[in-house]
């Protein structure tokens, strides 16, 4: 953490040497520890940092909330029915955009400060993002397979809420500490810093960061997606090797 | 030591996999049967995604057989006129499980499937497993002869098409090996073993060869199909991880050669025992987790 507090000092120091016109325009300043994160070999998910400034105006009361979101994607979602006696999953439905990530932090539980069509607006609720896609089955509540999807991803450490983890200091500075772990998926991710004041929107800041495979794990999928046919045969070409390996490895003498 | 698998898409402890499979392994070796049964269900329990279990799991078995089909050749224990018609047989039941894997997968019931696979036959195996050698024990026991199995011809010699097999000394129809072939590939390509289970037993009563010859004839045509079963799989559902392929044969093949080694001087019976329980065990989890309330009604698919 010592990091973050020097990249910190260094930021607060290089905005107050910025000229005083964008002082005025901008009531907030933000960065990100982790730009790129590398997805390698020894990859357990990624630790970083959204951190910056605000300017505190007359006695307002202030309030920030940082949202971290994964590329939107595709989901199913089904109900199991028994069925013979057993448990199988039925009546799919589909959702469109859903966040693949999604972690939010805020200074308080954003439910206490903003309303309820505020947090829809602002995309402040993964669940309102999702879009259904299609009809749902008959005699299913919409409403009760959006639940789901949301518990299920948080069950997956996927979807995350943290709403007191964002600290905001006397002088200004706030961080917030993300972990997104290794099966959140690759791909763009969108940082975006609100201020609020008296629960009134004030000012975005948007920002990205990009999850990406590089050296082996890259090659391997790769391989498997681009060329499945020659992966399947080196496949089994390793598999005989080794097996031979150790065939004469453990050969009796 | 955490390892992250580029195509299930997620971290695992490397050294717990190699350590599961290499005991595994070992087990099977001493008992001398394919760990596959045990080792697929493992990782689904640790949570890598079934698919990649089994697809995964059938590059593991190519190598273990691989390297125990070597010492059987060596040794003359491999009628490849066998083998090969078992492989041709295999070929067929192998595309059609794998067709029928991916079917599944877009249907979102692959789990259903690999489940009812595995409660069937771990079920049906484990409850032989026990009854066998709980029959064996009493045997000594009693210390009366080992029973003896009478040799008359069953119905494999009384269907059309025979061929002679001069390694097994048999004059039979070529359909029944057909049949174990097809079956062996379709289970190899859904459940992720190499399906010995059910050919030995077959080979040994349906066929009735010389047992000297059926392990390394089941073993060659298992290399057949479970590198078939490699190769659709990638082909067609992307679900076999290179990484976790190269944890399995570490630990499986190393386990197995040495659990072979080791179990030349210890009794069979009860391991075999040990390993009819563990069997049995898995069956009644996976049974009871398709009919047991859930206490989450909902699931994630693509």
């Amino acid at each position: 953490m010592t990091m973050v507090r020097a990249l910190l000092l260094v930021f607060a120091l290089s905005l107050m040497a910025a000229p005083a016109h964008a002082q005025r325009r901008d009531d907030l300043a933000t960065g990100i520890t982790e730009e790129e994160v590398a997805v390698t070999s020894d990859y357990q998910g990624a630790r970083l940092t959204v951190f910056g400034v605000h300017w505190q105006r007359g006695r307002a009361k202030s309030d920030v909330v940082v949202l971290l979101r994964g590329p939107g994607e595709r989901e199913l979602v089904r109900r199991k029915r028994r069925i013979l006696g057993l448990w199988i999953n039925a009546d799919p439905v589909r959702f469109s955009e859903a966040p693949s990530f999604y972690a939010l932090a805020s200074t308080r539980p954003i439910g206490t400060f903003l309303s309820a069509s505020t947090i829809a607006n602002l995309g402040l609720d993964p669940g309102a993002l999702a879009r259904l896609e299609g009809s749902t089955p008959a005699d299913s509540d919409p409403a009760a397979y959006r639940r789901a999807l949301v518990r299920l991803k948080k069950a997956n450490g996927l979807y995350r809420e943290s709403p007191t983890g964002l600290r905001l200091e006397d002088d200004g500075a706030f961080k917030a500490p993300f972990i997104i772990p290794a099966n959140a998926p690759v791909g763009a991710y969108t940082v975006d810093v609100f201020l609020f004041r008296n629960g009134r929107l004030v000012q975005r800041k948007p920002g990205e960061i990009v999850i990406s495979r590089i050296g082996i794990e890259k090659t391997i999928h790769t391989a498997a997606h681009t060329w499945p046919l020659l992966y399947g045969f080196s496949m089994v070409l390793f598999a005989l090797a080794a097996g031979y390996a150790a065939a004469f490895a453990f050969r009796r003498r | 030591m955490s390892l992250y698998l580029p195509i299930a898409e997620m971290s695992v402890n490397a050294l717990l996999i190699i350590m599961i499979s290499g005991g595994i392994g070992f087990l099977s070796g001493m008992v001398g049967v394919g760990g596959g049964f045990i080792l697929t269900p493992a990782l689904i329990f640790m949570g890598i995604p079934p698919s990649v279990a089994v697809a995964t799991q059938a590059s593991q078995i190519t190598a273990s057989s691989f390297s125990g089909v070597i010492a059987h050749a060596r040794r003359r224990g491999l009628d490849l006129r066998m083998g090969m018609l078992l492989s041709m047989g295999g070929v067929v039941g192998s595309t059609f499980g794998v067709w029928i894997f991916a079917v599944m997968k877009a249907l979102g019931q692959l789990d259903l499937l690999i489940t009812i696979f595995y409660v069937f036959f771990l079920g049906v195996i484990g409850a032989l497993m026990l009854w066998e050698s709980v029959a064996a024990l009493r045997r000594r026991a009693k210390g009366g002869p080992p029973a003896r199995r009478r040799r008359k011809r069953g119905w494999a010699h009384r269907l059309p098409l025979r061929m002679r097999f001069p390694q097994s000394g048999l004059y039979i129809s070529v359909i029944p090996p057909l049949g174990i072939g097809l079956l062996t590939g379709v289970l190899a390509a859904i459940m992720g073993v190499g399906g010995g289970f059910i050919a030995v037993p077959a080979m040994i009563y349906l066929l009735r060869m010389p047992t000297s010859v059926v392990v390394g004839t089941a073993l060659f045509s298992i290399i057949i199909i479970t590198a078939l079963v490699t190769v659709l799989q990638s082909a067609q559902t992307q679900t076999v991880d290179l990484v976790l392929a190269v944890l399995l044969i570490l630990g499986g093949v190393v386990g197995a050669q040495l659990g072979a080694r080791f179990g030349a001087r210890l009794k069979a019976e009860e391991l075999r025992i040990i390993l009819g329980v563990i069997v049995f065990a898995t069956a009644l989890r996976l049974l009871w987790d398709l009919v047991a309330q859930p206490s989450e009604l909902y699931v994630l698919g693509r």
